[in-house]
């Protein structure tokens, strides 16, 4: 999860790096803890203070874990002969470790070779059945070889003992999401919320899924997760407040002939058209004609 | 902060102070025979005195405290984790050329 004041802190420090200033070790160490994927810079920054020897002896036992991590940037970027390097270092250093062996597995997932990466995974498996980042990685290489109903069975077999492990959880539903399969998906977002409930991120896409669903029932569904992020975000995001009006819109279109019983929630909506009202008058006052307009025909301004 | 911990040192001292004055009354109606109510009015001022100055102290020494609300500025959630145990490799990247110097020397 990475917070509004880490991901300045990073810019700050890659500007700083990339403009020579020094402090590589530390964007490498906040990279690590927030677990963004910046394979270029790493693999640059790392490099540098890998090949030079005054940096290298003063990280001690922390360049191994810098050498992995190298080494996976390297793959990423397909600088497979740097990785190569990286990976044959860390086996003369750690003989038989299952850590190497995974790194193996995914420099030959990178160099094409599926075949040989499934036997050398399978292997690794067969040590230990119970370790959850091979797992992982037979799905992330069914998915990469476009065997989409592949991986999701696999996930799901993994999801089967490892009920716990959200980041799997949120694959799984942005899989299904990508083939349409929305029902599933709102499954795996309602284990995400139910993990998680104080990310805002999770109430949001559930609340999207629901709203492509359709159907009364989920658009008044959606119309509540859309309330309970702009409650989580304190009103700061635009996307929910959107959702909020043109779930009001769509069920309003599907209840015309019903009578009105419901119409304690009217509030709802014209608050969320005045706050998008605000919020586009800080931000974007060019288009606010524009937002005005739209709103004043979906009826939601007066 | 140096006058932070001096307002702090000075309430621990008040307090002490306290102290010494309610066990050397103590001892002033133990020779006249009388019962210990209580501290006499003097002292719970002082005390009170040095409660402030502690926690003021306390307060304000340790540096700026960190924001909790999870819709404040600095901690509202940007973006979730790139997920990285799915990672794959054959995407688009593979066809943009890196910088070909860069080598693991030794």
């Amino acid at each position: 999860m990475v917070g509004a004041a880490e991901e300045a802190q990073l810019n700050r420090l890659e500007n700083q790096v990339d403009n020579g200033g020094g402090g590589a070790w530390e964007y490498l160490c906040l990279v690590r803890k927030l677990k963004v994927r910046r394979s270029e810079k790493v693999l640059k920054h790392g490099l540098s203070i890998l090949n030079n020897p005054n940096k290298r002896s003063k990280l001690g036992g922390d360049e191994w874990t810098l050498h992995e991590q190298v080494a996976i940037a390297a793959i990423d970027c397909q600088c497979l002969d740097v990785a190569k390097g990286c990976i044959t270092a860390l086996q003369a250093k750690f003989p038989e470790s299952k850590r190497i062996g995974r790194l193996e597995g995914m420099l030959l997932e990178a160099k094409g070779l599926w075949g040989e990466a499934e036997k050398a995974y399978s292997r690794l498996l067969e040590e230990d059945s119970l370790d959850q980042v091979i797992h992982k990685r037979r799905v992330a290489m069914a998915k990469a070889q476009g065997n989409i109903s592949g991986a999701i069975e696999w996930l799901n077999k993994y999801l089967e003992i490892f009920m716990s492990d959200h980041d799997a959880w949120r694959e799984l539903a942005e899989i299904y999401v990508s083939l349409q399969m929305y029902k599933q998906a709102v499954f795996c977002y309602e284990e995400l919320i139910l993990s998680q409930p104080m990310v805002p991120l999770y109430h949001l896409a559930y609340a999207d899924v629901l709203y492509t669903l359709g159907g009364l029932e989920n658009l008044q569904a959606a119309k509540k997760y859309y309330a309970s992020t702009i409650d989580l975000t304190g009103g700061k995001n635009t996307r929910a407040l959107f959702g909020v009006c043109l779930c009001t819109v769509a069920i309003g279109q599907l209840s015309k002939g019903r009578s009105k019983e419901d119409k304690e929630s009217s509030d709802l909506q014209s608050l969320a058209a005045m706050a998008l009202e605000k919020t586009y008058k800080q931000k974007a006052p060019s288009k606010l004609p524009l937002l005005t307009a739209n709103l004043r025909n979906l009826k939601l301004l007066s | 902060m140096g006058f932070g911990f001096a307002i702090g040192v000075f309430g621990v001292l008040i307090l002490a102070h306290a102290a010494y004055a309610t066990i050397q009354y103590r001892g002033l109606l133990k020779i006249l025979e009388e019962e210990f109510s209580g501290p006499p009015t003097n002292v719970i001022v002082e005390l009170l005195l040095g409660l402030v100055f502690c926690i003021s102290a306390a307060l304000s020494v340790p540096g700026e405290f960190l924001s909790i609300h999870p819709d404040s500025e600095e901690n509202r959630i940007v973006s979730l984790p790139a997920n990285l145990d799915f990672m794959i490799f054959n995407h688009r990247g593979k066809l943009f050329p890196s910088e070909k110097d860069m080598k693991l020397k030794c």
